[in-house]
């Protein structure tokens, strides 16, 4: 196995006297889908913010391609490759496919910020980076609210990975979709994992969907790794175990009958 | 998982329908109707149509078209600046009190001289000081709006009412007590900056009518000579505000920032620096307003703008501006100002009906707009 593309070691963050993680380790590769699974509250939105340089480690280092990095702010995360999808895809519906595709990184001819924008250069990469995770796009100039809750999801990535994310960081992707989406969702990081060159940090809490695309899962409980590995050796009797943080699902049928 | 990838690396094939295809049926019609300037236009249109019926000669006579020309140029300055500033996801309620402020800014200083004895002014440093200082207005209304994210609604609310309060101060300070001043020199005849501003343009357009034989004066000699010069500063205005808008980068920027902030933030669009540029760009605006009726009519008035910050608004509104920014466009507001600006001058020629029906008249068109306006965003977003 090749090095791992992004390497977090004993990353530990604290807010006042509050643990968020504490020494959470993980390799990621490219070329892999790294799922990154864990109940509400262990951990893994600070994880990806530090990630994505919103917030600092207090201990721990993150390499990328075996260099320490030290990410002070979004903007050199960014610029050091570590795309980050957010939830609500920081997207404008009211207006068109490319303009949010180019925002705040418009291709012009002339002057910053009065350059004319080279809408005709602009269509044709917005057209061929979305076809190139699967989905095209008749009319780039279609404003984005017309499109599916799945072809925003994968605006948002196309335009990470154009404006050079080699590190991507989706954060719950298929929540808040319907179940046809929610495919087309996965098809997305199916063809982003076949690139072969990216590595894909996947944030879920649903298992069915961390098996059918994870080749490699971490999960998170309380700040801590409490189980970890390659999606070969894990049975999905284990990661639905681990995702609710290792209790123990008989333990919590017992529960529940007992109410009845 | 074979057959995924299988089919991710073809094109989607006939029979396989998916959900972009469902983006093909916009076509060149439905594409009309989803322009944002629409529902203006078609509202243009029917006034006026409706106006040659009732009002007839008295609106489309060389003279009529001079006059309403004339009002519609000064709210659509304005109404440029609001729309600009709206779909960036802000409101300026101090454009009104703004126009009366630099109104009296440039009157005193042509009446009295420039601030500490200097000396007499022209009308050019007596516009240039104004705009610095209207400039200065708009950027501390932006920054304070931007650094204290205080609703723009209050921030300029205040102004509206600090800057009114400013201008009579002053006029009652310098003018024995009068909150006018009037009679001041006919600079447009002898100042080319004051003709720029106060005097006639596109004279072509009068002499070719004339020439035609439309437009000669009971001596049979030649009636109206040229449209006012504001029509000539809101066309510029206009196009320039056109041009950024739709084919900039910082136009891309004021869409992105008033349709989702957070997100031009987070992909490194200054929003900041667009909304502060914005608020001043409507002060520009507002001055641009009160230089070309104070050269125009050499007077000045504490009162002058009243109201003007409201019109402005509505015109954008009904040019398809969406109040709650990141949509409209230029050309909706041009035809929105010139719904506003003909109705409410053409009207007083109607001798049959009450002239303030006008006011009337447009409140119901604003309701209009605005609602259909709604209905146009949730089509355009999927009826979220």
């Amino acid at each position: 196995m090749a090095d791992p593309l992004i390497r977090l070691e004993n990353i530990v963050k604290r807010f006042g006297n509050f643990t968020a993680l504490n020494g959470v380790s993980m390799d990621v590769h490219a070329g892999e889908v790294h799922a990154l699974l864990g109940d509400n509250g262990a951990g893994k939105s600070t994880l990806i913010k530090i990630l994505a340089g919103v917030h600092q480690p207090t201990e721990g280092t993150i390499y990328l391609d075996g260099q320490p990095v030290s990410f002070r702010n979004p903007l050199v995360a960014s610029d050091a490759g570590i795309g980050t999808v957010y939830q609500d895809l920081a997207l404008n519906s009211l207006t068109s496919v490319t303009r949010n595709f180019f925002v705040g990184r418009e291709i012009t001819r002339g002057p910053r910020p009065f350059g004319i924008l080279q809408t005709a250069k602009m269509n044709s990469v917005t057209k061929q980076e979305m076809a190139k995770i699967g989905i095209n796009i008749a009319d780039p100039e279609q404003a984005v609210g017309t499109m599916s809750g799945g072809q925003r999801q994968a605006l948002a990535i196309a335009r990470a990975i154009h404006f050079g994310a080699r590190v991507l960081i989706l954060d719950e992707p298929t929540s808040a979709l319907g179940q046809k989406q929610q495919l087309e969702v996965l098809k997305t990081i199916k063809r982003v994992q076949k690139r072969g060159d990216i590595a894909v940090i996947l944030i879920t809490h649903n298992e069915i969907h961390a098996q059918l695309v994870a080749d490699r899962y971490t999960f998170l409980s309380l700040g801590q790794v409490i189980g970890e590995g390659v999606a070969d050796n894990l049975a999905g009797g284990d990661i639905r175990q681990l995702m609710a943080g290792g209790a123990q699902m008989a333990d919590l049928e017992e529960e529940l009958t007992a109410i009845n | 998982m074979n057959s995924t990838t299988e089919r991710g690396g073809q094109p989607a094939g006939a029979g396989h329908l998916s959900e972009t295809d469902r983006l093909r049926e916009a076509g060149w019609f439905s594409r009309l109707v989803h322009r944002p300037e629409i529902g203006a236009f078609s509202g243009m249109s029917v006034i006026l149509i409706l106006l040659a019926i009732a009002a007839g000669d008295v609106v489309y006579n060389p003279l009529g078209i001079k006059n309403n020309l004339a009002i519609v140029a000064q709210l659509g300055i304005i109404a440029t600046g609001a729309c600009m500033l709206m779909i960036a996801g802000e409101f300026d309620l101090s454009i009104g009190s703004m126009i009366g402020f630099a109104g009296m800014s440039m009157a005193i200083m042509l009446k009295w001289g420039l601030p500490f004895g200097i000396g007499p002014a022209t009308p050019l440093s007596a516009f240039l000081i104004t705009l610095c200082l209207t400039l200065a207005i708009g950027w501390l209304i932006g920054t304070i709006v931007v650094r204290t994210r205080l609703s723009s609604f209050i921030v300029s609310l205040s102004f509206l009412f600090i800057l009114r309060g400013a201008t009579e101060v002053s006029f009652r300070t310098f003018n024995q007590g009068s909150t006018q001043v009037s009679g001041l020199p006919d600079f447009k005849e002898t100042d080319f900056f004051a003709s720029l501003l106060g005097g006639e343009t596109f004279q072509w357009f009068y002499d070719l009518l004339f020439w035609l034989g439309l437009n000669f004066n009971r001596a049979g000699d030649q009636w109206v000579t040229g449209f006012d010069a504001k029509v000539a500063w809101w066309l510029v205005i206009s196009i320039a505000a056109w041009f950024v808008l739709s084919r900039t980068q910082v136009g891309n920027w004021i869409y992105a920032t008033g349709g989702n902030e957070e997100a031009a933030r987070a992909n490194g669009v200054p929003t900041d620096k667009v909304k502060v540029s914005l608020f001043m760009f409507t002060a520009f605006c507002a001055t641009i307003f009160a230089a070309t009726q104070v050269f125009d009519t050499n007077t000045a008035d504490a009162a002058k703008g009243n109201l003007k910050e409201l019109e402005a608004i509505a015109a954008a509104v009904v040019g398809g501006v969406i109040l709650s920014g990141g949509f409209g466009s230029i050309v909706g507001v041009v035809f929105g100002a010139v719904i506003f600006g003909l109705v409410q001058n053409s009207v007083f020629y109607i001798s049959w009906i009450d002239g303030s029906y006008y006011r009337m008249f447009l409140g119901t068109v604003l309701l209009v707009a605005a609602f259909s306006n709604e209905t146009i965003r949730k089509r355009i977003t999927g009826g979220i």
